[in-house]
């Protein structure tokens, strides 16, 4: 009787481990085929790369491709690097995520890739810059960029014969008008605390410098200094917003503005099949913000919006490299950038999405300039900073938190960047 | 004076409690609602809000448990409930079996049962973060993984329940059955596992209320793993539904019923199983 | 006879007593060892000593969860048991249908939080500023929750209504265990309505009383669904409850050794909380 107890919870144990055993390695090996899983973080290009990926699986015999593009990727993929559990390919955005990710020497250095040099050098010298210190080999193949300026109602604009405007003065001017048309000029969509970065993006790039963070690890200026007509700028827009934009939400704003129930929205390019999906015969286009005085001064936020990156723990760096090849096929980016409105970082012959007219001189030029945002630490919430400065509106809290949070949160990178500076001699 | 209270209705009591009754059914009345209009029929004014729909079309529901992967996510949602409340009823009853015959006369029993009840105070916050690397490492970043987290994290609750609900069952009961040559596995399983019945009741309807509407555990230890549990999924494809309110409501509809219909049949066993655990 | 008995219950104690050890002891202590690093969840770390928790009480952000959550438990406990007290005593009175509102009363308790969040989530957005609308208030025509001054009570909203269920079910069965004669000599004297509550009713339920406080506190401070739900810790990270920020900037915001910091000291706060709430229910219930 008392070897039917030993038994018994013996048993059981044995139940419990060798399920946990088979669970734990059942993913890989897969009738011979080399697996490659990509996890990308733009769930609205979801159909897009399920589509991709059929074909993909359709045309190789020797390569399963997966892709997953799931809500919230950014949180689903660090809880997975908690798990050191790594796909083999991510589709990230330029942004601190990327430099983190470097830092911490979890991608692969892809400067082997023969298809990295067909990438304009404007969005290699992008994710150069991201580095939290210079690095050694490059980490990202950028994919297409994205565009943050203010989108419009090109009928409801020709309808009221209202222009274009090139600096400040011309766009509060524009505004002004508008309303006292009994027009609402914007709709935002604050309750999505990210949203309060667009216009910030859009108009910091014309007011501060573009490596003001980096001027200010080094000590040599304050954000109170640099971002003060930014934010003195942002609380003038507000005054022709939508009664309380803090109830609606990203989605609420798209929809609003695709009913014409606002003139314009700040807000990037990745807004516009949203927008489109509540209303496909909308008449979108899109003008860089004027927010400096001085429209030579003007220049277009953009940024990189979808790269992907090897991981180092990649078993099979050529069969990855077979699935870029692929993704960066002339048609396949040129289906992307249809269907999601965007800006390829490939050389190349593409046709740009009508509703970016009011960009592309800018575009053309290579006027253009990185999110500032991308180098702020996601742990500081600057999204939900502005968010409380916006309906606290007051300029000097605001700007004084921002830098003295800055240096608490950038402990670890500053002293990362005066190590490096110290031991590489300038 | 007895005889007149037992046949009086109190009519203030029950004004206050049909003016309760619609604070609870006035949402869920909004859910159905919505759930079966077109996103045409939504409007701003109060008596657009509060109309029926037009038609009783199942559209929206076909469609968001399509979105949803809805039988899957009920699925998963099921094994992960039954095989939860399973497993505690056998482990935590045994265990509370072990310690509370013991923790009177022995250092050791007592120790092992305040070290365990006390885990009670461990809120989950802390643990996730570990949890999340540690299921990683042993390969249990799935759903049996999360069934083994719940196993233990509903341990001290179940075990107190468990040892208090002992106290009433005598001694004599076991001695009997040793007399007769019983082992005391054999005698738990053949006596006190049965007389435990309505403790088992109990630790079943509240594992599996806690269980079943659970969503941190499965999103910290299952996140991206292409495996949802109801709320889960509720949680992942919100962003989908865009502005459809329709179908998001279709989907919050389609994620109440299985508990619904639960609550529905076995009404009177959850109301006593829960009062059960929270006097005890 | 004997041996036998001792070795099974050490045969059932030990592997259990393992498995608690190795997903609840061992992942608290790694989370104390994370908490003296700067880990992000990824890549390589180093020490940091106390730094984490120097920082801690320091941090704006993490002493303004602290104070969301102690607001809305305390508000919020509050709430539910004068509510749930009062239908209690309703739906133990002589009333019609008492079984039928008895179970319905129960039944947002069974519901999942984070859809009932999200329910709310719009009921809050556009149904309830509709009626301020069409009553003409201007307080309530705008969302309570993208005000950072009452986006909080919306929270409380919804949590009330889901706990208040579990609360009554507690008191109507505390209600039961008072004996009709003790009104009937009560009546004598003269005790009614709140008198009677007051002086009759509430000492010989006092025990209900602790376990409802017990649970609710305990259940408020680590709210997390219903801000998943309805804030997502937002405007102007008003709502942000602990074990949000604790999952939000520890999982995703790569902070996890700060975090980690955050949850020891959380952790010692609910300890103390629950040791001090039952020394004081205790004793109490000694005194009466």
């Amino acid at each position: 009787m008392k070897g039917n107890a030993i038994g018994h919870i013996g048993i059981s144990l044995c139940c419990l481990a060798a399920a946990a055993g088979i669970q734990g390695c059942g993913a890989s090996g897969n009738n011979g085929k080399t697996e490659i899983e990509i996890v990308q973080y733009k769930p609205e290009a979801a159909g897009y790369f399920e589509m991709l990926e059929q074909e993909f699986n359709a045309t190789h015999d020797n390569i399963q491709l997966k892709v997953s593009s799931p809500n919230d990727a950014m949180t689903i993929l660090k809880t997975r690097f908690i798990r050191e559990d790594y796909p083999d390919i991510i589709g990230i955005g330029g942004d601190i995520n990327y430099s983190y990710f470097v830092d911490a020497e979890i991608l692969a250095d892809v400067s082997d890739y023969a298809g990295l040099q067909q990438i304009k050098q404007a969005y290699r010298d992008i994710d150069e810059a991201l580095e939290l210190v210079p690095t050694e080999g490059e980490y990202a193949v950028p994919y297409v960029a994205n565009a943050a300026g203010v989108l419009y109602n090109k009928d409801m604009f020709a309808e009221h014969g209202w222009e274009i405007p090139q600096n400040w003065s011309e766009f509060t001017a524009l505004c002004g008008e508008i309303q006292s048309e009994g027009i609402l000029p914007f709709y935002f969509g604050f309750k999505d605390t990210w949203t309060c970065l667009a216009p910030w993006n859009a108009m910091a790039v014309s007011l501060a410098p573009a490596d003001v963070t980096k001027q200010v690890n080094r000590g040599e200026t304050t954000f109170a200094k640099e971002y003060r007509e930014v934010s003195e700028k942002y609380l003038d827009l507000l005054q022709y917003a939508v009664d309380d934009p803090f109830a609606y939400g990203y989605n609420d704003a798209c929809t609003a503005f695709a009913r014409g129930e606002a003139a314009m929205y700040p807000i990037g390019s990745y807004a516009i099949p949203q927008i489109l999906s509540v209303n496909p015969d909308l008449n979108i286009d899109s003008f860089v913000m004027p927010a400096n005085d001085d429209a030579a001064k003007n220049t277009l936020n953009s940024g990189i919006d979808l790269q992907f990156c090897v991981m180092a723990d990649c078993e099979n760096k050529e069969a990855a490299y077979e699935v870029l090849d692929f993704l960066y096929e002339e048609e396949n980016i040129q289906q992307y950038i249809d269907a999601q409105i965007a800006i390829p970082c490939k050389e190349g012959d593409f046709v740009l999405s009508p509703m970016l007219d009011g960009m592309t001189g800018h575009i053309a030029e290579g006027r253009m300039t990185d999110y500032q945002d991308h180098y702020y630490p996601s742990e500081m919430a600057v999204d939900a900073q502005i968010q409380t400065f916006l309906l606290q509106k007051d300029v000097d809290a605001f700007l004084q938190k921002f830098d003295t949070d800055w240096l608490r949160y950038n402990r670890d990178i500053i002293r990362l960047v005066q190590e490096y500076e110290r031991t590489h001699g300038n | 004076m007895k005889e007149g209270m037992t046949k009086k209705t109190n009519w203030t009591a029950m004004v206050v409690l049909i003016l309760g009754l619609s604070a609870i059914a006035f949402p869920l009345y909004m859910t159905l609602v919505i759930a079966f209009k077109q996103p045409s029929e939504m409007t701003n004014s109060v008596s657009g809000i509060l109309s029926l729909p037009k038609t009783w079309s199942l559209d929206n529901f076909r469609e968001a448990m399509r979105v949803t992967d809805f039988w899957n996510s009920l699925k998963n949602s099921l094994v992960i409930t039954v095989l939860t409340v399973v497993l505690s009823i056998a482990i935590h009853s045994l265990m509370g079996y072990a310690l509370g015959r013991n923790k009177s006369h022995s250092k050791f029993y007592s120790f092992v049962y305040l070290f365990i009840v006390s885990g009670m105070f461990v809120p989950f916050a802390i643990l996730m973060m570990p949890l999340a690397k540690q299921t990683a490492e042993l390969g249990l970043a799935n759903w049996f993984g999360v069934i083994l987290l719940y196993v233990v994290f509903y341990m001290p609750m179940n075990i107190l329940l468990y040892s208090g609900y002992l106290v009433n069952i005598p001694m004599a009961l076991e001695e009997a059955a040793k007399v007769d040559g019983a082992s005391t596995w054999r005698t738990y399983w053949k006596i006190i596992f049965p007389i435990m019945r309505p403790m088992h009741a109990t630790v079943a309807v509240l594992t599996a209320l806690a269980v079943w509407n659970d969503v941190m555990t499965p999103l910290v230890i299952m996140a991206g793993s292409d495996q949802n549990t109801l709320p889960l999924a509720q949680l992942n494809f919100q962003t989908q539904f865009g502005t459809n309110y329709n179908l998001a409501f279709a989907s919050y509809l389609l994620s109440l019923i299985p508990i619904l219909i639960f609550y529905v049949i076995c009404q009177k066993q959850i109301l006593n199983g829960v009062v059960n655990g929270a006097v005890k | 006879m004997k041996n036998e008995r001792k070795r099974t219950f050490l045969l059932i104690t030990i592997p259990i007593l393992a498995l608690f050890v190795c997903f609840n002891t061992i992942p608290l202590i790694r989370g104390v060892i994370y908490s003296f690093t700067n880990f992000k969840g990824f890549g390589s770390y180093d020490w940091v000593g106390f730094r984490n928790y120097i920082d801690l009480f320091s941090d704006g952000r993490v002493g303004k969860s602290y104070l969301f959550t102690f607001k809305l438990a305390v508000v919020t406990t509050v709430v539910v048991n004068v509510l749930s007290l009062v239908l209690a005593l309703a739906l133990n009175s002589k009333i019609r249908a008492k079984s039928f509102f008895r179970g319905a009363y129960f039944l947002p308790n069974i519901l999942g939080a984070l859809v009932v969040g999200y329910i709310f989530n719009y009921f809050f957005t556009y149904i309830l500023p509709a009626f301020g609308a069409m009553i003409g208030s201007d307080a309530m025509s705008s969302s309570i929750l993208s005000n950072p001054d009452s986006a909080w009570i919306g929270i409380m909203v919804v949590c009330s209504w889901q706990a208040i269920a579990m609360n009554t079910i507690i008191y109507i069965s505390g209600l039961q265990t008072v004996p009709e004669d003790v009104y009937e000599a009560g009546g004598l004297d003269g005790a009614t309505g709140w008198k009677q509550f007051r002086y009759l009713t509430f000492p010989l339920i006092i025990p209900f009383f602790s376990i409802n406080m017990v649970l609710c506190v305990k259940n408020f401070l680590m709210v997390f669904d219903q801000i998943m739900a309805l804030t997502k810790g937002g405007p102007a990270q008003s709502t942000e409850s602990i074990s949000y920020l604790i999952y939000n900037n520890g999982m995703s915001g790569g902070q996890f050794g700060f975090q980690s910091a955050n949850a020891v000291i959380f952790f010692l706060v609910i300890v103390t909380v629950s040791v001090a709430q039952m020394k004081f229910t205790g004793k109490k219930e000694e005194q009466l």
